[in-house]
């Protein structure tokens, strides 16, 4: 009887501690909390990366953000988006709140590769860049770990991608560019001359962006993607747009013309390379690189006129093994070494529209 | 009063001194404000505080003023868990964050890292008592310069975005330039350009064309990882880096633009290996190079030896794996992702420790007595 006592005085007592643990209010997305209490005891009001108890506060570290009073709420904006399936801690006073971000729909559609180029299963055994795009904007922190090939024995292939600190990707963050070792795709260097090029005459390999890869707000891609193509000779000749064939549309339609360019062009540089000038004026319209990257197509924005209209071909324009209109890749040193020649500024085609 | 007049003696002083720096002539052209900066590729400091930082995002070279942070001893600095640390204060998972740089100011010894979250947001941090503490770049002293090749036209989408992107691999300032090396996402070309500061509408922008000439007949337009600018027997040099391996040479005064530059080949760091930092370190008979690789320990390399080789390797290395060129030796030190100069005779280290611990730390100098 004694000892019930104690306990009922004892939970008497707790009454007012257990009232003021009471929960607040709080809300909660990717890149706010907000806390509804109307107090102006904003500096006791902090969130923390993971399970954090009262045991463990004094280690942790809060999580950097702005944190503002905005009419009866607290408000918390992190610096960068919260993370997710990252579990948070919410502490106001000597309350703690545990959160889990989850920011997918039934219906989120996971990072997935949307194309590669080339695209073409056969390569010239030389080839110097890949491009990758992905469906949305790509977790680009140490990408370039994520991505690598396989020869047909299912062996990785070492060395195989330039290792850069800082990934080349485009402003929407889905077109990432992949160097293939340099040192070993140009004869006569070091690690050319030890390890030999990149991928075999004859092989097959495949190209494999792990699933670990993740989107910018930390979803992993649902499987593997593997791209499989076959090794042919290098390519050591450069770009001849003499060879080139330009099937011209008709006056007054708005019909493509489509330049057939005989091999596989690279996809980083050859739209922004070229262009379509009629009495000095440029033809407005968009570039594709279409049939496995042999043929460049031009949309005109309005419809063609009568006339003659040259196609200007800029120097940096390549082929797969980086050989420029300008120069090969593999350029012997004496040809141009302290010989100073002035550069092409542009190389050009002439056409009729009739 | 005599506090009173101790204080506005202070005042005075300060204020001076406030003005001297407002009044710098590096700094005649900084404003305050938010110079929009979106990623954080590589930093040095040049002279009076100066933070250079390299943002191929948004194609562009920050100067900012960072002279106000006050002189720190960090010579016994040391931050475990470093990647957790800084996922945990962004509410983030460590494979969401890359610390893309770290650099000492050598004026005051502070230390900055500079971190890349997958969001696409770039963060400064500064080392404060072995804590990381934010520096805000959204209201800082600044003056920028553009990335964008000022003569030719940039090709554009159909949007209007620039279509170039250029990652900087290294950034330095040397008597009054800012040097960058890089890598575009279109050609494999050894950009290297020189930019004058302090910057200005009329930029005087030079982009080089340098290469290393060694290994049989093929010119190698590689681009350069990381370099630092120095002294061999008394003569301005460059001394770069390459990703596939080779440490090369060139004398200053024959970098010009336009021109094809041939460097000196003076070492092989190994292959299977990419250079990820380079400093210099003491001065006089202990006086050396320090190397960082990303698959290679951290590498000595003795002054008296660069400047007594004169040769150029010109032949490749046949021995698998082996190395040639001016002697150096491996330091114990595997694993060093970023590296940097902290005084004299003392250098600081990103490393990953056998144990998994991502640690910055201070090398033990008895390494470069």
């Amino acid at each position: 009887m004694k000892n019930l006592i104690n306990i009922i005085i004892l939970l008497i007592c707790s009454i007012p501690e257990i009232l003021a643990q009471v929960s607040p209010d709080f809300t909660y997305d990717q890149n706010q909390v907000i806390l509804h209490v109307n107090t102006n005891d904003i500096n006791n009001f902090k969130v923390y990366t993971g399970f954090i108890t009262e045991d463990t506060l004094q280690e942790a570290i809060p999580i950097l953000g702005e944190l503002t009073k905005q009419k009866k709420q607290l408000h918390f904006e992190p610096l960068v988006p919260f993370t997710h399936k990252q579990q948070y801690t919410l502490v106001y006073k000597n309350i703690f709140e545990h959160f889990i971000i989850d920011t997918t729909s039934k219906n989120y559609n996971s990072l997935s590769v949307v194309a590669v180029y080339p695209s073409s299963k056969t390569i010239p055994a030389n080839i110097l860049k890949w491009y990758i795009k992905f469906s949305h904007p790509v977790n680009e922190a140490l990408i370039y770990n994520h991505i690598g090939f396989k020869n047909n024995s299912g062996n990785s292939v070492n060395r195989a991608i330039l290792p850069l600190e800082n990934a080349l990707i485009s402003d929407d963050g889905k077109l990432l560019t992949v160097w293939i070792e340099p040192g070993r795709q140009k004869r006569g260097l070091n690690p050319n001359k030890k390890l030999g090029g990149v991928f075999e005459i004859g092989g097959s390999y495949n190209l494999i962006i792990s699933k670990k890869l993740k989107d910018q707000i930390g979803i992993s891609m649902s499987k593997d993607y593997v791209h499989s193509f076959q090794v042919t000779e290098p390519d050591r000749t450069k770009p001849d747009i003499n060879s080139w064939q330009v099937i011209c549309p008709k006056a007054i339609t708005s019909s493509n013309l489509i330049i057939n360019c005989k091999e596989t062009l690279d996809y980083g540089s050859s739209l922004s390379n070229l262009t379509i000038i009629r009495n000095g004026n440029e033809i407005e319209g968009s570039w594709q690189l279409t049939n496995k990257e042999t043929s460049l197509v031009f949309t005109p924005d309005q419809p063609w006129k009568k006339g003659d209209y040259q196609i200007l071909f800029y120097p940096q324009l390549e082929d797969l093994a980086g050989n420029n209109l300008e120069r090969l890749f593999d350029q012997e040193i004496h040809k141009t070494a302290h010989n100073k020649t002035n550069p092409v500024s542009y190389y050009n085609t002439d056409f009729s529209i009739q | 009063m005599k506090t009173f007049l101790i204080y506005i003696l202070l005042s005075s002083f300060l204020l001076s001194t406030g003005t001297m720096v407002a009044n710098s002539s590096l700094k005649t052209n900084f404003k305050t404000g938010d110079p929009a900066i979106t990623s954080i590729n590589s930093m040095t400091f040049g002279p009076e505080g100066i933070l250079f930082l390299g943002d191929s995002k948004s194609a562009q070279i920050v100067a900012i003023d960072l002279s106000q942070h006050p002189k720190v001893d960090n010579s016994k600095v040391k931050v475990d868990r470093l990647d957790i640390v800084i996922a945990d204060m962004l509410g983030t998972k460590t494979d969401q964050i890359q610390i893309t740089d770290m650099i000492v100011n050598p004026e005051n010894q502070n230390i900055y890292l500079s971190v890349m979250h997958s969001s696409g947001k770039a963060i400064l941090f500064r080392v404060e008592n072995n804590t990381l503490k934010q520096v805000p770049l959204n209201n800082v002293s600044f003056s920028k310069t553009t990335l964008m090749d000022p003569v030719s036209e940039e090709a554009k989408d159909r949007r209007g975005r620039k279509l170039r992107k250029w990652a900087v691999a290294d950034i330095k300032y040397a008597d009054g330039k800012v040097l960058l090396s890089g890598l575009s996402n279109k050609e494999f070309a050894s950009t290297f350009r020189s930019i004058d500061f302090p910057f200005s509408k009329k930029q005087k922008y030079g982009s080089l064309e340098i290469y290393h000439a060694a290994h049989g007949k093929y010119e190698t337009h590689a681009p350069i990882k990381t370099f630092i600018t120095t002294k061999i027997n008394g003569n301005s040099h460059l001394i770069a880096g390459y990703t596939c391996t080779p440490l090369v040479v060139f004398p200053m005064d024959q970098i010009k633009p336009g021109e094809h530059n041939k460097g000196r080949t003076v070492a092989e760091l190994g292959s299977g290996n990419s250079p990820v930092d380079i400093i210099e370190i003491g001065s006089g008979d202990t006086h050396f190079l320090l190397i960082a690789n990303n698959n290679r320990p951290l590498m000595k390399l003795d002054f008296k030896d660069l400047e007594a080789y004169n040769g150029s390797l010109t032949e490749p290395v046949t021995k698998k794996g082996a190395a040639e060129g001016v002697y150096y030796v491996n330091l114990p030190f595997v694993n060093v992702q970023q590296l940097d100069k902290l005084d004299e005779s003392n250098f600081l280290i990103v490393q990953r420790e056998s144990n998994g611990n991502l640690a910055l730390k201070t090398g033990s100098n008895w390494w470069i007595k």
